[in-house]
């Protein structure tokens, strides 16, 4: 926008403003019935929906759903997408970080005097693809549940091991067979026992590496029997 | 300090301040007009007459503050023309965070901080309390019917090109406003102190705590240490009671300032001229562009300083020499809108390829 632009611009407006209307009664009116609108919401919102109460945090539980509020969703399913740990530092704070400065940063990069969304095609396609792309995250976030069903096969001694595993809400993360979070937030615990060996899944478990909370909680028993079993899967 | 109060003025006056009573009992104050004449110019305000307390009170404010002066031109203030219920969003967004503070503050009489306790006080509420559970669902609904405003609100701004010149400051307060409230629902998210928040805010510390260089250290600034402690919950209920809410409403604040000072923007699409019409002979034209002239440059925006007499002078001139050929009677207006689409295209550029990071990913 150069200074004849913006000259235009202000004058433009000024006659805009000339032609308009008074803020009261005008705008506060329409302002006014959209608190009203917005209160009946809420109050609906609120004795419909009501607000639950989940069981009493507890440290050391081997059951729980690390569920964020679902504005959040989209941020936790940029996780779910860039898995691979080298990229986890990308997806929690590069991308959030990258898209945050862009926002701010958009009346200096986007100096167009052109105010008319389809007169700016770039703009405004990208607003919109952006939109599809945090509702689909978002729902997407909202519909990956975390079971707590293990179906692949074990042999007995480990069946206890499976079972903590099941009820700890590994599987909101972690996929193990037809089970649980593909793609999710940490690897794939299929074949892990292959992978890495039983000291270092101990050690995962006990201190959570990177993202992944500790489950030093669980005890030393059912640590044990949560590593026999995950070593046990290959 | 004077005072409009009998009792008081009478002791002034004894104290040899010189304020004379009238035969009403009050005070005519003719002794110090010069200092009242400073904070206010209005000296009228300066004279009180007795039996009007309520108005005297109200003056006495007025003419320290203008308070009415403000509130009058804030209320005749116009709005241009096509303004639409998009514009009604922001206030919307505005009259939600009122809520919050007012729920917020209702819950907080009852909420306990305390890692042991915070459990039972809000289980206390939802079942013991008189309309403890509907008070509980304003505020956790509030919370993401805030956040819902606040996108649509932004897309508007957005679509609307409303953060163009002369308002990007407010769209740079808009943003951090933002990420304000986005801070304010992750720290309430855990003071139910719940399975879901307590678990949820874990991995959210984890994730603050792979970032780079600064991550690990605001991670441990949040849990209040290495590891997640009776600390935290303190910690996380003193942002989202007192640091956040303060910086929301301060920066409410200037983006309202900005708002009355700049205005809020018509729909792109709406234009002051009429196509046709507008102009039907060349004293017309100039008379429209000196008056217009006139306008921008006692503008109250304080935005265009110099040059907008020449430029629009130059305007009119333009304007007059067009004035032969029937097209150009849509005005300057009409040929910026249709001239402008070339030039804005290119500077949008750098914001494609950025972006693209975004959507597919």
């Amino acid at each position: 926008m150069n200074n004849r632009e913006k000259e235009e611009y202000l004058r433009e407006y000024e006659q805009l403003k000339k032609k308009g209307k008074p803020f009261f009664p005008y705008a506060i009116m329409k302002d006014s019935v959209m608190f009203l609108v917005v209160a009946a919401v809420l109050i609906t919102m609120s004795l419909v929906l009501g607000a639950e109460m989940g069981p009493k945090a507890d440290p050391t539980t081997t059951t729980y759903t690390p569920r964020p509020e679902w504005y959040f969703f989209f941020l936790f399913e940029l996780l779910r997408v860039l898995k691979p740990p080298a990229l986890v530092p990308i997806a929690t704070v590069g991308i959030p970080t990258i898209c945050m400065v862009l926002l701010l940063a958009l009346p200096f990069y986007d100096r167009g005097a052109e105010r008319i969304p389809w007169k700016r095609p770039i703009a405004t396609i990208t607003g919109i693809l952006i939109i599809i792309a945090m509702a689909k995250l978002t729902l997407l976030g909202a519909s990956a549940g975390s079971p707590s069903e293990i179906e692949l096969a074990t042999k007995p001694q480990y069946e206890q091991g499976k079972a903590i595993v099941a009820e700890s809400g590994c599987l909101a993360c972690h996929a193990i067979g037809e089970n649980g979070a593909h793609g999710g937030l940490g690897p794939d615990l299929t074949e892990i026992g292959s992978k890495i060996p039983r000291s270092a899944i101990k050690q995962s478990v006990e201190i959570g590496p990177g993202i992944m909370p500790s489950f030093r909680g669980l005890g030393e028993e059912d640590l044990n029997a949560v590593a026999d079993y995950l070593a046990s899967l290959n | 300090m004077k005072s409009p109060f009998p009792s008081r003025t009478k002791k002034a006056d004894q104290a040899g301040n010189g304020a004379a009573p009238d035969e009403n009992g009050a005070v005519v104050e003719e002794p110090k007009p010069s200092r009242k004449e400073k904070l206010s110019g209005h000296k009228d305000l300066a004279v009180h007459h007795g039996g009007e307390a309520g108005k005297d009170v109200a003056g006495w404010v007025d003419s320290r503050t203008n308070a009415t002066g403000i509130f009058t031109a804030m209320m005749s203030r116009h709005v241009p023309k096509g303004t639409n219920w998009f514009y009604t969003l922001g206030s919307a967004t505005m009259f939600i965070f009122a809520m919050q503070a007012i729920t917020g503050v209702i819950l907080s009489m009852y909420y306990t901080p305390s890692a042991t306790q915070a459990y039972a006080s809000i289980t206390h509420l939802t079942n013991d309390v008189f309309l403890g559970e509907f008070v509980r669902g304003l505020h956790k609904w509030g919370a993401s019917l805030m956040i819902i405003l606040i996108f649509l609100h932004m897309a508007r701004t957005f679509f609307f090109g409303a953060y163009k010149y002369p308002r990007e400051l407010n769209w740079v307060i808009g943003v951090v406003l933002l990420i304000l409230t986005m801070v304010m629902g992750l720290t309430g998210y855990l003071l139910p102190f719940d399975q879901r928040s307590f678990w949820a805010t874990i991995v959210a510390n984890n994730i603050t705590a792979s970032g780079p260089v600064v991550g690990p250290y605001l991670a441990d600034f949040l849990r209040a240490g290495p590891d997640f402690s009776a600390t935290t919950l303190s910690r996380f209920y003193a942002l989202h009671m007192l640091v956040v809410p303060g910086l929301i409403g301060g920066l409410i604040g200037a983006h309202l300032f900005l708002v009355v000072k700049l205005g809020t923007t018509a729909p792109p699409w709406v234009r002051a001229a009429r196509p046709k019409g507008a102009q039907r002979s060349e004293a017309v034209v100039a008379g429209v562009a000196v008056a217009d002239s006139d306008e921008v440059s006692v503008s109250s925006n304080g935005v265009v300083a110099n040059g907008s007499v020449e430029a629009v002078a130059e305007e009119a001139d333009q304007a007059k020499s067009k004035t032969e050929a029937p097209e150009a009677a849509a005005g300057p207006e009409v040929t910026e809108a249709e001239s402008a689409p070339e030039e804005p295209e290119a500077p949008e550029e750098p914001e494609a390829p950025a972006d693209d990071e975004e959507t597919t990913s």
